[in-house]
């Protein structure tokens, strides 16, 4: 009986170092991700469900992880909800450090409706460009 | 006589020598030690495959195992979709530009360039196996390359062994008809940056992130 206890609380211990060996709660993320380069019609489960997990975390008081906020901004702007999109980008900007000086731009640019990179530091793509008008 | 000992000798010494080597393969991180990176911008793989989808697909899975070794990893899908808003579609014109420029234009310390070699599927008779290899490259943005490394990996199906020759044949013509139509990538290419980036002998040194242990 008290062996048996013991291999359950050891099993259960080697799950929860399992689960402690990853830094942040996912959501089924790159799978969605994937789903939505695979069918574009499920790009609207991508960000419902990607919404859906990072609010949970903030009210577990969980960490969200890197780059998930901005995601949820860049697909709400897509389908023209600027307001939406900056208060994910500023989320991730708070989150984040290092993501400020492109949230920062992402931010100011939300009223073009389309993401728009910082300061032209490459030069455009015109080739690109030209094949496609 | 004493020949046949030195030659014994030597065989040993030989021997012995190309041991002590094998293991040797540990790669040199020193560069990407003294670079430290906070932060890296993943762009979209350059593809040498035939399946066209596959540099989304490869995307998908890159930016989990770097923010699980404690990096900064910039929004894949928001980097493409403002690398795309200048012009930017393909990876090859992306990997044409300078890792300086485009660094700089989002403020990331490094950036992981991914070429896809093989991603594709090959069918026997009563087999099917897919396979992918990809090459990463890490280059700071000073334009310094930090690290590289090539990871293929090989996935064949196996036909649970029924017991009955019969029915076995029937499980792997099963098992090869799944996989023809339609091969699932997603896990081989999670295997493969989980050994190239994190597990592997050339894994790179973990992030600002990943507690120390």
């Amino acid at each position: 009986m008290t062996k048996a206890a013991c291999l359950l609380v050891a099993a259960l211990g080697l799950g929860g170092c399992a689960h402690h060996n990853t830094l942040y709660a996912w959501g089924g993320y790159d799978g969605l991700l994937y789903q939505s380069y695979k069918d574009p019609t499920k790009t609207a489960v991508l960000l419902t469900k990607l919404e859906t997990h990072v609010l949970a975390l903030e009210q577990g008081g969980a960490k969200v992880a890197p780059g998930l906020y901005a995601e949820v901004g860049t697909l709400y702007l897509q389908i023209g909800k600027a307001d939406k999109a900056t208060v994910y980008y500023t989320k991730e900007r708070d989150a984040w450090p290092e993501s400020r000086p492109l949230m920062d731009t992402l931010i100011a640019h939300v009223g073009d409706r389309k993401p728009v990179a910082p300061k032209a530091a490459m030069p455009a793509a015109s080739t690109a460009t030209e094949v496609k008008s | 006589m004493r020949t046949l000992f030195i030659a014994v000798g030597t065989a040993v010494t030989l021997f012995l020598g190309g041991c002590a080597h094998a293991p040797q393969a540990k790669a040199d991180l020193s560069a990407f030690q003294a670079a430290a990176p906070r932060s890296i911008l993943v762009v979209t793989p350059v593809n040498h495959s035939l399946d066209v989808d596959a540099p989304n697909y490869l995307l998908s899975t890159l930016a989990i195992p770097l923010a699980e070794k404690g990096f900064y990893v910039f929004p894949v899908n928001t980097t493409k979709v403002v690398l795309e808003q200048e012009g930017y579609y393909e990876g090859e014109q992306i990997q044409k530009q300078s890792p300086v420029d485009l660094a700089k234009l989002f403020g990331a310390d490094a950036v992981l360039y991914v070429t896809i070699n093989r991603w594709d599927a090959q069918y026997a008779v009563l087999a099917a196996s897919v396979t992918v290899n990809f090459d990463y490259r890490i280059v700071f943005k000073d334009g310094t390359e930090l690290w590289k490394t090539q990871q293929q990996m090989v996935y064949t199906p196996q036909a649970t062994n029924a017991g009955n020759p019969l029915a076995n044949l029937i499980a792997a013509a099963v098992t090869a008809a799944l996989t023809r139509a339609a091969p699932d990538y997603l896990p081989l290419a999670r295997q493969a940056n989980g050994l190239a980036l994190v597990t592997g002998p050339a894994a790179i040194p973990d992030g600002p992130y990943k507690p120390a242990k």
